[in-house]
């Protein structure tokens, strides 16, 4: 090893799903052994996986067992893989949107789109003609609330009105891609898809607003959508002086509640016409202040120094590198290091790199300082 | 190579900032322009929108006007927010000379103008880098074209502040091959910083998105 090297080593117990490991460098050598399953000896297994960087992303070197033997194979795709979340607006590849039908959620058909519940994606061009279709929702990161197959998925917002017409027939300017790394820095400014007015104020977000109980928080409305009494300015009673709300419950990723009675204000709408949509702003919400619930709690069965997490997802709750933090405060979740991905091999479709759930598994990953090539 | 190790020490404080402003600041999207996205191209009512929103939110400007003198092709410069933007959109601003673009070549006195200033539209003074954020392809229109999203990110005094952590802001180290090798081959030149990025006023700042209405000429 020569000083700019770079070795690291480590073990979790897999779920069966790919597991993300970060690192403070991107390997360009990993291996893998799978103590449960080289104990077990089982068909299907596999107890031992190789990849270097030259084989290429989602790739890798395996020997799995026939139940009698272990034999070399190969995994094509999700296998290893590298990656560094270091920057914002990196996107996935753009795919085709092939249609749309419109509801209180909406659901777009696109062909071996590969997202996952959580994942963010940013749709363009959801254009039928120049006057109708769904533009209305171009430019806003939407989480996957649903896949409904391979070839479908659902996001949350309400396209439940004459303003929007399901798209068909695969129009040219109709795309989607995947947002690769929506929540570097949280919370964010975030999108609203839905308000309820009432003695207090529940939003609903089109992705996930990571905030939590305490927070302070600010609105952005412009006009066409309704409930523009929430925006912090202006201030019918003090002039100048923003009004801000607190969030009092966290219903889950895209829901939570918070302390302004809104029972006179005018109603939320997604209703835009699609003449309106060249200069639309979006509703917004953005994390303000310096009020929150501080440090991360401590509780049975908990980490001594709880991180601070972000929830893509339902009530779901993923640590981010950090140490502990305030509560609420803006977290810088930038990383790197590799994913070791539920690819199968190409020989038998049964063996999955990852394993299954509650394996045992070994990890070393290095960063050469010479490669040749 | 220390040179270049500078500059990427202060381009990478530039990155996390921008970042950072990217994902919490409020944004409003550009629909001044002509070219029939959402957002549109700039338009002189977007600066005009965007700095009476500031205006109106308070936010302090950073710069006092630049009087008139008798000069020609001069105009006074207004006093102003900040406008960071990206230099891909200088022929954006200059198809705005004629409509209230002011060229910062044509301020009465460049003596306050900064390296980076590109010029001024009514209450906001133009910053451009190559650095600037901005989303590939990630506007289409009706006709299937494609534009690229821009960050312009307006700001005024009292918007954002970086902490520097444990009593330092940013380290260039140097040590010489003596002390970096038992075999004294090779020297070490490092960056290390511990800082943090806050929005200390939000109402004082704002992304304005827009798209290009010019080709880069690529």
């Amino acid at each position: 090893m020569t000083e700019y090297s770079r070795m690291a080593k480590g073990k979790f117990t897999s779920t069966g799903a790919a597991q993300v490991v970060n690192l403070p460098f991107k390997p360009d050598y990993i291996e893998m052994i799978n103590y449960t399953a080289a104990a077990a000896m089982t068909d299907d297994v596999v107890p031992f996986a190789w990849w270097d960087a030259n084989m290429g992303q989602g790739f890798a070197v395996i020997e799995r067992s026939t139940g009698a033997a272990l034999i070399s194979d190969v995994v094509i795709s999700n296998g290893f893989s590298t990656f560094s979340a270091g920057q914002l607006l990196q996107f996935g590849a753009t795919q085709q949107v092939v249609a749309s039908t419109k509801g209180t959620t909406t659901s777009f058909q696109v062909t071996g789109h590969g997202y996952a519940v959580g994942d963010v994606v940013l749709f363009e061009g959801l254009f039928q003609s120049s006057t109708t279709g769904m533009p209305q929702m171009n430019g806003i990161p939407f989480t996957v609330i649903t896949v409904t197959d391979a070839n479908n998925f659902i996001v949350n917002w309400n396209s439940n009105n004459s303003s929007y017409t399901n798209l068909s027939a695969s129009p040219a300017s109709a795309k989607v891609k995947k947002i690769l790394y929506p929540y570097l820095y949280f919370p964010g400014e975030t999108v609203i898809s839905g308000i309820t007015t009432g003695t207090t104020t529940t939003i609903d977000t089109a992705s996930a607003h990571n905030f939590v109980v305490g927070q302070e928080v600010a609105f952005r409305i412009p006009s066409q959508w309704g409930t523009v009494e929430l925006n912090t300015l202006p201030n019918v009673l003090t002039p100048g002086a923003p009004v801000y709300g607190y969030v009092i419950a966290v219903t889950d990723f895209n829901t939570f509640v918070v302390n302004i009675d809104s029972s006179a204000y005018t109603a939320f709408t997604t209703a835009i016409a699609v003449t309106s949509v060249p200069g639309l702003s979006f509703p917004q919400v953005v994390a303000v202040g310096d009020v929150n619930t501080g440090g991360v709690q401590i509780s049975s069965g908990s980490a001594l120094y709880p991180p601070p997490y972000f929830s893509p997802i339902s009530t779901t709750r993923v640590n981010t590198i950090n140490g502990p933090a305030i509560q609420g405060a803006f977290v810088n979740n930038t990383s790197q290091g590799f994913i070791i991905g539920a690819g199968s091999s190409v020989g038998d479709a049964d063996a999955i790199l990852v394993g299954a759930a509650s394996d045992v598994i070994y990890w070393r990953a290095y960063l050469h300082d010479m490669s040749i090539p | 190579m220390s040179e270049r190790l500078a500059v990427a020490m202060r381009q990478a404080e530039d990155l996390i900032l921008r970042d950072y402003i990217v994902s919490a600041a409020s944004q409003i999207n550009a629909g001044g322009g002509s070219n029939g996205f959402n957002p549109t191209n700039l338009g002189m009512s977007d600066f005009s929108l965007v700095a009476t929103t500031l205006d109106t939110n308070n936010a302090y400007k950073f710069m006092s006007g630049i009087e008139g003198m008798d000069r020609f092709g001069t105009g006074p410069v207004r006093s102003a927010y900040f406008m960071l933007s990206s230099t891909e959109l200088q022929s954006d601003f200059d198809s705005l000379v004629g409509s209230g673009f002011l060229n910062q070549w044509n301020y009465p006195t460049n003596a306050s103008a900064l390296p980076s200033e590109y010029g001024s539209a009514f209450n906001i003074r133009v910053l451009t880098s190559s650095e600037a954020p901005v989303a590939r392809n990630a506007a289409v229109n009706s006709s299937g074209t494609f534009n690229d999203v821009y960050y312009n990110t307006v700001l005024g005094k009292q918007a954002i502040t970086h902490i520097n952590q444990d009593g330092y802001s940013m380290n260039l180290i140097y040590r010489d091959p003596y002390y970096s090798g038992m075999l004294a081959q090779n020297a070490t030149l490092a960056v290390k910083f511990a800082q943090a990025q806050a929005i200390t006023q939000d109402t004082a700042i704002r992304n304005l998105l827009s798209t290009r209405l010019s080709n880069l000429g690529v």
